[in-house]
């Protein structure tokens, strides 16, 4: 017999199952193996120690307390049944107390968390936030009970909102139309009023000016470009030149080309 | 049947049910938690765990004792994973359970040595055993108090543990043979 066999039989040796030929083998292995044998007997041992063990006595409240627990959750469930096998007023009713209990069972837990003190603490300060912006609002309680819910009534404070409404955007567009036309106003009567002072208007303009565009004034030097000849003296005027040169008609002046280039600021 | 009875809503029937299986499952407890104290609240919530589910028992899977031992075994497998860490941290000088005195493990094995009578020597050799049970692994302690304190034969401890029997087998053969090798050591300590 092999280790293995050995093992695989030991709970049934323990237990009186084993006979015939499977039992000689086995003993015979018990006495040869060095290990299975000293196995054999730890097995033994130990199982002789259980059952050496009795059963403790359970404490005396336990059974009460078992059902004090369970007949709690009984008496709810029962609750809800003797309700439903009395006799019925409507069947409205009894859907109602259905409704309840189910409402009561499913949000207890809700509740549960709700009454802890961080989740009290969120909902007053949510609460003091509501009152003190209907109160920058101009929003008073007292407005909103005098609110009627009548359809009627209802219906009538739609149409009044409506009419507000388009009201206001029509205003809206008499208040454009008019600006429009001061604009034209302003822009036909300006040229006329300023003939030659271009530059001061210019200047406000910059002022208002959105197209994110560079300005004219800074490109003034830079716009020419590298190819543009530049005559180093020019006939500007009646100078000392003037006076020294012997042609002044055909000065013959030297021509110098400059090469520009944009100043990066 | 008791367990159709009880789900129709007789009070009696649970009543019935609790009063019959109360000892067994508090053993279980006791054997598996190593605590008085444990074992109590453990076998309450064990039934108000049965109760809760008692519906969902069908007698074609098994015995009742069966389902009743699969619900308190997963139960106090959850205790000891959540209880794990205490347990590692528990020394030599803790009290190991109520029916104990109160008496911490070492000054059992000490009084070992001079018993007053055989009834005391029976309790502190029981108490010994007890102690020597909760140090072996949750594995090989649910198999050894379903085979040798509840008598349940393998295919149902198969069913409970939810491994194959020959498993089974193994776990009760390396258990005992642990136990017998903690009682050696307690013994030869007090020797």
């Amino acid at each position: 017999m092999q280790c293995v066999e050995f093992d695989g039989l030991l709970t049934d040796a323990l237990d009186g199952v084993l006979t015939g030929g499977q039992l000689d083998r086995f003993q015979a292995h018990s006495r040869s193996c060095s290990v299975c044998g000293p196995l054999f007997a730890e097995v033994g041992a130990g199982r002789s120690w259980l059952k050496d063990l009795t059963e403790v006595e359970p404490p005396a409240g336990l059974v009460t307390n078992i059902l004090a627990c369970t007949t709690g959750v009984d008496t709810q469930r029962l609750g809800v049944n003797v309700s439903a096998a009395q006799p019925r007023i409507s069947w409205i009713a009894a859907r109602w107390e259905g409704v309840q209990a189910w409402a009561s069972g499913a949000m207890l837990p809700i509740w549960g968390t709700v009454r802890q003190p961080r989740f009290a603490m969120s909902f007053g300060m949510a609460f003091f936030s509501l009152s003190v912006a209907l109160s920058v609002l101009g929003v008073k309680p007292a407005d909103l009970r005098q609110i009627s819910l009548r359809p009627t009534a209802i219906r009538h404070t739609y149409y009044n909102t409506q009419a507000r409404v388009v009201r206001y955007y029509d205003n809206i567009k008499l208040v454009y139309e008019v600006q429009a036309a001061v604009r034209e106003l302003k822009r036909n009567v300006a040229p006329a009023e300023r003939p030659a002072g271009e530059a001061a208007p210019d200047k406000k303009d910059h002022k208002n000016d959105t197209t994110q565009q560079p300005e004219q004034k800074q490109d003034r030097n830079y716009s020419q470009n590298e190819g543009h000849l530049i005559l180093a003296c020019a006939p500007l005027g009646p100078s000392v030149f003037d006076q020294l040169s012997p042609d002044p008609v055909n000065p013959d002046l030297p021509v110098v080309s400059v090469t520009t280039y944009r100043r990066l600021v | 049947m008791l367990v159709r009875r009880c789900v129709a809503g007789d009070a009696a029937a649970w009543e019935e049910i609790v009063q019959t299986y109360n000892r067994r499952i508090y053993n279980i407890c006791y054997r598996f938690a190593g605590s008085a104290d444990d074992a109590q609240d453990l076998a309450q919530e064990v039934f108000i765990k049965m109760y809760r589910t008692l519906a969902s028992y069908d007698s074609s899977k098994g015995a009742f004792v069966t389902w009743v031992t699969t619900i308190t075994r997963n139960l106090l497998v959850d205790h000891f994973r959540k209880t794990k860490q205490d347990r590692i941290t528990d020394s030599l000088d803790a009290a190991t359970s109520a029916h104990e005195d109160a008496l911490p493990l070492s000054e059992q094995i000490q009084d070992q040595s001079a018993p007053p009578d055989a009834r005391v020597r029976s309790r502190e050799v029981q108490e010994a055993v007890h102690a020597a049970l909760a140090k072996l692994s949750p594995e090989l302690r649910e198999a050894l108090i379903l085979r040798d304190l509840q008598d349940f034969d393998y295919r149902e401890i198969a069913t409970v543990l939810k491994v194959p029997e020959g498993t089974v087998k193994s776990r009760i053969n390396r258990g005992r043979a642990e136990l017998a090798r903690l009682m050696q050591r307690t013994y030869r300590q007090v020797m």
